[in-house]
């Protein structure tokens, strides 16, 4: 064995910049946790409803308000939406009211000029359709578990060929994310000094990355064919229709009814 | 060298460690043990400072680790250069173009002249037995190759404490005897070692201590090797044998 192998280094690093894996890192994080989360629902009225409603309704909702030309409708769905809102866990309620609060000042930045011009009232009318749309999606995203989400799609006449597609690339996002952030962590314990090529060991990380998803796909095309894959793919759904769900149908057919009352002036 | 007191973590809501106390002093050797899931891996990642406890504290050598202090960069180096982690997944640790370039990451970092850098980059490859290895792409070569890559890219940077997650896994036999005579001798050069491991058979004689990991969380049992490997009754009623 060599010598230095026995002997302590004397070593002080030098000054470098790290923010940049360390940034790199805490964008993973999140995309991966926004994935995660969804491994423990509360039982919640609005996490318990059925999936297949809660999108239809969801569409149907976001279709009507960006349709309606009155304050008023738009408002009454809005009172709505954060009455739901208001239903969800504390943890929830706060991320969904600062994503919804931070998307409409990009839209204020963007109606600047518009609002300078005299449309003070249509980009009023616009912002308040932001909000209300971003909650609804949100509120979705937050309660309902992903695998549902791409189930509940077969309903909509999605092929089930893309539902697998869906539900593939959810998650090899997933698996393929956790690697990163791994080979990342590797790549900030070893970065004791300084690095010049900092881009260049970032692109090791992608090549592995790279490589390392081809060979996932290669194995899971031939795990597929061996358990008898053709191409052809039914994915199944069994979705309870319970009385909560029926409250549900009751509230959102009301609000889409004063649509026609009040929504399309 | 290392002091871990009442430390406690969580993954948003699930506990990974609870109240885990331990001590390693300098060269020794520890194997840590325990069922899947008991939180070996999470302690070795909050060893190497890559996550840290919500509450409890970290100290190595005499200082203590915490998030905000790895935050200065010079710290957070001087640490990560001291103390070399193998990562269970090998893939993950190996990110350059050849195995040479792999292995001269840590060195060129620390501003090593190229005679030096070539110097500890030949003694690595020539200890770990991969010297034909050289000019290989680190992602063609086959699982065992990749974990003494890997091992060999922590050595070169010399550190003082070496954290190996599972290494024996998925190793021929062959292998993991070849494994155990080094990190034998790595140890008796003086280097400090923990370890998480699930295979007995090949790391007898390397640990003369082992830490056990209950299903809890906790660390149920922190013993001499032999008495604890010796305690079958103790062993099957942990899930570990």
């Amino acid at each position: 064995m060599a010598d230095w192998l026995f002997e302590k280094d004397e070593y002080i690093p030098k000054e470098d910049k790290v923010k940049f894996i360390d940034k790199s890192i805490l964008g993973f994080l999140n995309i991966l946790s926004l994935i995660k989360r969804k491994a423990s629902l509360s039982n919640g009225y609005v996490y318990s409803l059925n999936p297949v409603i809660k999108l239809g309704f969801t569409i149907l909702i976001i279709i009507f308000l960006s349709l309606s030309r009155s304050f008023l409708f738009v408002w009454t769905v809005n009172v709505y939406l954060f009455l739901l809102l208001s239903s969800l866990n504390g943890e929830e309620i706060k991320d969904i009211l600062k994503v919804s609060l931070i998307v409409p000042i990009f839209t204020i930045i963007i109606l600047i000029p518009s609002i300078l011009m005299g449309n003070k009232l249509n980009s009023l009318l616009m912002l308040s359709k932001i909000i209300g749309t971003i909650i609804a999606i949100n509120m979705i995203s937050y309660t309902t578990r992903w695998t549902h989400l791409t189930k509940a799609l077969k309903l909509m006449c999605i092929p089930d060929v893309f539902i697998l597609v869906f539900d593939i690339t959810l998650k090899y996002i997933y698996i393929l994310g956790e690697f990163s952030l791994e080979m990342l962590y590797a790549l900030k314990l070893r970065s004791v000094g300084s690095n010049n090529n900092k881009y260049g060991s970032i692109t090791g990380v992608i090549g592995g990355l790279f490589l390392k998803s081809k060979d996932m796909a290669e194995e899971m095309y031939s795990a597929m064919e061996c358990r008898g894959f053709s191409g052809e793919y039914s994915s199944n759904i069994k979705f309870k229709f319970t009385f909560k769900d029926f409250m549900y149908c009751l509230l959102n057919t009301f609000i889409i009814g004063l649509y026609f009352y009040i929504g399309r002036m | 060298m290392i002091e871990i007191k009442n430390l406690n973590f969580k993954y948003k809501t699930n506990v990974a460690l609870k109240d885990v106390s331990l001590k390693i002093r300098e060269g020794e050797s520890v194997a840590l043990i325990g069922p899947n899931g008991s939180g070996k891996s999470t302690f070795l990642k909050l060893i190497n400072g890559i996550v840290f406890g919500n509450s409890g504290s970290y100290i190595f050598d005499g200082e203590e680790i915490t998030e905000k202090r790895l935050q200065d960069n010079r710290v957070s180096k001087l640490f990560h250069k001291r103390i070399g982690f193998v990562f269970q997944n090998s893939d993950a640790q190996l990110f350059c173009p050849n195995v040479y370039e792999e292995v001269a990451f840590g060195p060129r970092q620390m501003g090593m002249d190229d005679g030096e850098v070539d110097k500890r980059v030949r003694d690595c490859l020539k200890l770990l037995d991969i010297e034909k290895l050289k000019d290989r792409e680190p992602y063609n070569l086959s699982g065992g190759e990749k974990r003494k890559v890997a091992i060999a890219s922590v050595l070169s940077l010399n550190p003082e404490v070496l954290v190996l997650d599972e290494p024996m896994n998925g190793i021929d036999p062959k292998g993991k005897r070849f494994l155990r005579e080094l990190i034998l001798r790595l140890n008796k050069s003086g280097k400090t070692i923990i370890c998480s491991t699930h295979d007995f058979e090949y790391v007898k004689g390397i640990f003369k201590r082992v830490v056990v990991f209950s299903e809890e969380h906790t660390i149920l049992r922190d013993d001499a090797y032999d008495s604890v490997i010796g305690d079958e009754e103790f062993l099957i009623k942990h899930n570990i044998k």
